[in-house]
């Protein structure tokens, strides 16, 4: 069999903003990161984190369905540290790298399904991630669910 | 386009290279181009300024001493903000049952922030040693060593400092007044448990130094554009709030006084950093 291949074609914008384009959809993209809470794009660095949420989030309910365990929603809080920030910035002095070093997720789940299937599906999902199974290689991924009815 | 002006900057949090940004694009904006370049700590930027490979440095009050001490006394500080004029730092005490005088410290411990504080450790130790007490001899110090390099820039220091006086671990403890107006307006202290002590001579905090060789002509262009920024403008009140200033004033160099003496009586720079 072929290796499937996933890809995305990605183009600058003269306004710092990237466009992505993946299969018949788009989108766009800031910096890498930014430290201005009024910054007027979504960096690459919380593209990262929102898609490894969505990856979960998502995933626990496509699997939740299939095996007809009910969720009514799903929330992820995700946190990412750079091993130095101010590695980023160029500080003259500092040592380190830009890298992440370490990223939380929170997940809570809202379901009246028994404790017991919800973490079986959990569990599934786990296994199955793309983003959490490449991310824990690299770095310090600390993920945990907690249900809520 | 002209060579930008490089001007030198330590940075402790990521949060303060946004001050920046803005400042690099007023001056872009204004016709005379700057460059920041940010240092982990204040000995590696004096240098830099040295060297000759930034051209303008924000300096903190005991970067301007070791600047004048380095150069011999030949850089010219050419700006600070209204807030750097004319500071004060206060010893705070118990108001019941704590030291009434400065002398009553003898014995006692006074806590203080990282040892290259000008605000919270130099100063008010030197204002100790005027009152005629000898660290470690006749009061013990117990310092607070955050992000030493950085010349208490962050406030963390002080903050441990008053901290260590409310468990009752010292007499005594430093501070700015600006942290002191702060904190005790925020609940952070109760002034009604704690008081000012005493206060140093007044002392002058940041400022804008270059080198003896830095041309006139740029530094009035420079200082043209920096002055022509108005707190009435919305645009530049954002960036002046951040900053903690609402007018920029020429430099002077009449506010060093105290520190140059705690430095020499302490004998920061001989003992080594």
């Amino acid at each position: 069999m072929d290796e499937l291949r996933f890809s995305a074609r990605v183009t600058s914008r003269p306004d710092g903003q990237a466009d992505v384009r993946v299969r018949k959809r788009s989108f766009e993209v800031g910096a890498p990161l930014t430290f201005d809470n009024a910054y007027d794009g979504i960096t690459a660095v919380e593209q990262l984190l929102g898609s490894l949420g969505a990856d979960l989030v998502n995933g626990l309910l496509n699997r939740a369905k299939k095996r007809r365990v009910e969720i009514d929603s799903a929330e992820a809080t995700v946190e990412g540290e750079l091993d130095n920030a101010l590695m980023y910035l160029d500080v003259v002095g500092e040592k380190g790298t830009t890298a992440i070093k370490r990223i939380s997720v929170r997940l809570y789940v809202s379901t009246f399904a028994t404790a017991e299937a919800v973490k079986a599906v959990w569990a599934e999902t786990l296994q199955r991630s793309p983003l959490a199974n490449t991310l824990k290689r690299a770095v310090k991924l600390d993920i945990s669910m907690k249900i809520a009815i | 386009m002209a060579k930008p002006i490089i001007i030198g900057a330590v940075l402790y949090d990521p949060k303060v290279s946004v001050i920046w940004d803005i400042i690099r694009e007023f001056f872009d904006q204004n016709g005379c181009p700057c460059d920041v370049v940010f240092f982990t700590n204040y000995e590696l930027q004096v240098k830099a300024l040295m060297d000759g490979q930034v051209d303008i440095a924000w300096n903190s009050p005991l970067a301007w001493v070791d600047a004048q001490r380095q150069s011999k006394g030949t850089c010219r500080a050419i700006a600070m903000r209204d807030t750097d004029q004319d500071r004060v730092s206060h010893i705070i005490t118990r108001r019941q049952g704590g030291p009434k005088t400065l002398l009553d410290l003898k014995g006692k411990a006074l806590a203080v922030g990282a040892k290259d504080s000008p605000q919270a450790t130099l100063i008010p130790v030197g204002l100790l040693q005027r009152a005629g007490l000898t660290p470690e001899k006749d009061f013990k110090v117990r310092r607070f060593d955050l992000l030493v390099g950085k010349h208490g820039d962050h406030i963390g220091g002080e903050l441990e400092a008053f901290k260590c006086l409310e468990k009752g671990e010292a007499a005594a403890c430093a501070m700015l007044d600006m942290n002191w107006e702060r904190w005790s307006g925020d609940g952070t202290i109760d002034p009604g448990q704690f008081g000012i002590l005493a206060t140093t001579d007044r002392f002058d905090h940041c400022v804008f130094t270059v080198r003896k060789d830095f041309p006139k002509a740029l530094e009035k262009k420079w200082l043209k554009v920096l002055f022509s920024m108005s707190y009435d403008n919305p645009k530049h009140r954002e960036m002046m709030d951040m900053e903690g200033l609402k007018q920029w004033r020429p430099g002077r160099t009449t506010g060093f006084g105290p520190l140059s003496e705690a430095v020499e009586k302490q004998k920061f720079f001989k003992k080594g950093r």
